[in-house]
């Protein structure tokens, strides 16, 4: 196995997690596909790094998506109060 | 070859459980779909040698955050009641614009197909890793705990702003 099918898993993982980010409009899947968004780039630090020093960053990435998670279901039940929806496309101030 | 086997299975599996979110409209089914991917990716931390972060996967991803979502999707009504219809253009070209993004990413890191990966399993990758965290990133790893702290100020300040003054 060479380090570029690891990559591809990784790629394919971010790539399929983008596709949802984009595509669906409710506000929670959205930040669920961008957890694993997260998830692919922590299996590409893994897969591709050079040894324990690219697994320190992981566990560094695991600390950052729990607070990204934290926050922004917050933000998301803030919003869902304040509008009553959580389709991204029903909140219309939000938009430029 | 079983490394090899091992990742290639966990890596399938965590992009069938991602895809098959993408057309799940039930938001509980797609909850568990995504612990489904979280799970298969923690098997392959596990396959590339890395049990301490299999393990913080299973915790922290597996069990707090999917906890969180779950909550989150229990508290807010509005999860169960907009269903938007199924936009399949919209879908066709989420997928799509998806493919390109592989596609690209994978022609940019071709450079790699040269580079073998060390597939022999190990079981001694922990202490490697608390040297690091504790020796050369220990500045980094605290800081951490104030990116942590900021997050619950902000978490319980967007919480407290939306119960109705007494």
């Amino acid at each position: 196995m060479t380090a570029y099918g690891l990559a591809s898993i990784s790629f394919a993982l971010f790539a399929l997690a983008a596709a949802g980010f984009l595509t669906c409009g409710s506000l929670v899947r959205m930040l669920m596909f961008l957890e694993l968004m997260l998830n692919a780039a922590n299996v590409a630090f893994v897969a591709l790094g050079p040894g324990p020093g690219s697994q320190a960053y992981a566990v560094m990435l695991f600390a950052i998506a729990a607070a990204e998670a934290g926050v922004g279901l917050a933000l998301i039940l803030s919003l869902a109060s304040a509008f009553k929806t959580l389709e991204a496309a029903n909140i219309k101030e939000l938009k430029g | 070859m079983m490394v090899s086997a091992a990742c290639y299975l966990f890596g399938a599996l965590a992009a069938l459980a991602t895809l098959l979110m993408l057309f799940q409209r039930d938001p509980v089914k797609a909850a568990l779909l995504m612990l489904a991917a979280l799970l298969s990716t923690a098997g392959l931390y596990l396959a590339l040698s890395a049990q301490l972060l299999a393990v913080l996967q299973v915790i922290l991803y597996a069990g707090a955050i999917m906890t969180l979502f779950i909550v989150a999707l229990t508290a807010l009504p509005q999860a169960w009641r907009d269903r938007p219809a199924p936009a399949s253009l919209m879908r066709v070209l989420g997928l799509a614009a998806a493919a390109v993004l592989l596609t690209e990413l994978l022609k940019f890191s071709a450079a790699l197909r040269a580079r073998p990966f060390a597939g022999a399993f190990s079981d001694e990758g922990t202490l490697p890793l608390a040297r690091e965290l504790f020796g050369r990133f220990a500045f980094q790893f605290e800081l951490l705990s104030l990116v942590i702290l900021a997050c619950v100020v902000a978490a319980v300040a967007l919480a407290a702003a939306r119960r109705p003054a007494q």
